[in-house]
């Protein structure tokens, strides 16, 4: 089943425009790969799929459906409590740990402290921190490492429960073994949400994506199951990207 | 003539710059302190100024509980509005136009001479709105003095956090107040507090504006808002200019600056503490 939908999206910035009618379904609980050269309009697609788009001055046509309804008759804020989005570089806000994790539940009226601490404590267990950091939940979050950051982060965004959750190129400031932790955290929450992740690392998107699109110069060139697309691309131009960079 | 000969001659400007300028703070403040020591003691801090004409004789107490009072209330009052103003130029404002204007505002406010802000706050406050020559008209023209300075140093605070990290509140669907309230503003505390603690010294230090608005030459410390205030400036614009007592006036001198520097120590330790942080 299909959570978001696309229909004749375009998105510009001022004259420039930087997405040209893309119409794609993504899939419900399922990790969906979006590839393409830097510059083609990846990030772009994600924050218009929150409609952050505004926020950074940009403009979109066309229709984007949540669950069957257009985007725009929700409240804006609703949509950013549903649909969730980490960035590409970490940002953690500089305060403990706790704090970065019961900011936005405060925000939604949860007042009770046993509640929070669960929060808390459900949020580091499912994004794998809970062991690591010891328990010690008052350390400021910036003194962490970037891929103990980048967790914390994609830990925050769920706090707010969301059904949607867009990371942007999360792991491409990471280490190997960082990115491997987030990957095998990724597949795992893929199960209670529906993950859409922009990545450069065509490996990675092959690793743990269900489906994959290739976007070109803003022109959704191809889009269907990860395995087909890497295995049988069906554009040319597909192809070559994926052979370009392996080769 | 050689780059080299060139570059040692502007090595040597710049240091024998630089020592001039150490010279003559140190020296201010080795004479102020040589002359204005022999008069500080017990009494002369704790006590009410007495004598005829007043002031010769006696302490500076009320003048210097009044000048706290006078920086309290006016950084208070500048603060808030200082504070609202950079949040809205920097989180509001769409219009570039707007934050140009307000900018033009900020710059004249702190380019207008301090008699000025006095007269000013004579007429409004004092005569207009029948404050009367007191505590609360003199912390309010004060305040508008020292608002330009809060308001630059906290802008720019609010233009230097991470755009990323104020996105990631609004990607949680969470309110542009609430960001402000819980994360941007605490985030800038130190920052804050430190601006403010650096205005209150510069508003402390400042006669013209309190001469017309409340400050008087003798006053017990005040009971209310309303009633009129000792200022250590003005006290010793009034030691000095009525010839009353040079060396009361140089005690006054000695502990005003003093208080100036522990303000100024403050304001600095702080900003530093905040620098470490980020």
């Amino acid at each position: 089943m299909d959570i978001l939908t696309t229909n004749n999206l375009s998105v510009s910035y001022g004259n420039r425009k930087v997405l040209k009618d893309l119409s794609m379904n993504i899939m419900e609980n399922k990790i969906t790969a979006i590839i393409g050269p830097s510059g083609c309009g990846k990030s772009t697609l994600l924050t218009t799929l929150n409609l952050m788009i505004e926020e950074n001055g940009g403009n979109f046509t066309g229709k984007i459906f949540f669950k069957d309804k257009d985007i725009l008759s929700y409240e804006k804020d609703e949509i950013r409590r549903r649909i969730g989005m980490v960035f590409q570089k970490p940002t953690p806000f500089p305060f403990s740990i706790y704090k970065n994790l019961t900011y936005a539940p405060k925000y939604y009226g949860i007042k009770d402290r046993l509640k929070l601490n669960s929060i808390v404590e459900d949020t580091l267990r499912k994004v794998g921190l809970f062991d690591e950091i010891n328990h010690d939940i008052n350390t400021k979050a910036t003194k962490l490492s970037g891929g103990q950051q980048q967790r914390l982060c994609i830990g925050r965004a769920l706090t707010v429960e969301p059904e949607v959750l867009l990371l942007d190129e999360p792991c491409s400031q990471l280490d190997f073994k960082n990115t491997a932790n987030i990957e095998d955290m990724l597949l795992k929450l893929s199960r209670d949400y529906t993950i859409v992740i922009v990545t450069h690392n065509l490996s990675q998107a092959k690793r743990i994506s269900d489906y994959t699109a290739f976007i070109l110069d803003g022109e959704l060139i191809e889009y269907g199951e990860t395995e087909e697309i890497f295995t049988n691309p069906k554009d040319n131009r597909t192809k070559e990207y994926i052979e370009g960079i392996y080769g | 003539m050689s780059e080299k000969i060139k570059d040692s001659l502007f090595k040597i400007w710049i240091i024998l710059s630089t020592l001039l300028m150490f010279t003559v703070v140190i020296y201010i403040f080795g004479y102020i302190f040589k002359n204005g020591i022999a008069s500080i003691n017990m009494e002369f801090i704790f006590g009410d100024p007495k004598g005829i004409p007043i002031g010769s004789e006696g302490g500076i107490f009320p003048a210097i509980i009044g000048s706290l009072f006078l920086m309290i209330i006016a950084c208070i009052f500048a603060s808030i509005l200082a504070i609202s103003t950079a949040v809205y130029t920097v989180f509001y404002c769409r219009f570039k136009k707007i934050e140009s204007i307000i900018h033009l505002i900020v710059q004249c406010m702190a380019g207008t001479p301090s008699i000025i802000l006095g007269l000013f706050g004579y007429t409004l406050l004092v005569l207009y709105l029948g404050l009367g020559r007191s505590l609360l008209s003199a912390g309010l023209t004060l305040g508008i003095m020292i608002f330009p300075y809060i308001e630059v140093r906290v802008e720019k605070t609010l233009r230097e956090i991470d755009k990323s990290i104020v996105e990631s509140s609004y990607v949680l669907g969470i309110s542009k107040a609430y960001t402000i309230f819980k994360l941007i503003l605490p985030i800038c505390k130190k920052d804050i507090i430190s601006a403010i603690t650096l205005a209150g010294g510069f508003a402390m230090g400042a006669a013209a504006p309190i001469i017309l608005t409340g400050a008087v030459i003798f006053a017990p410390i005040p009971k209310s808002l309303s009633s009129p205030v000792m200022a250590l400036p003005f006290h010793l614009y009034i030691l000095t200019g009525e010839g009353i007592s040079l060396e009361k006036a140089y005690g006054t001198a000695l502990v005003l600056i003093m208080i100036l520097l522990i303000i100024n120590i403050i304001s600095v330790v702080l900003n530093m503490r905040g620098r470490e942080h980020s």
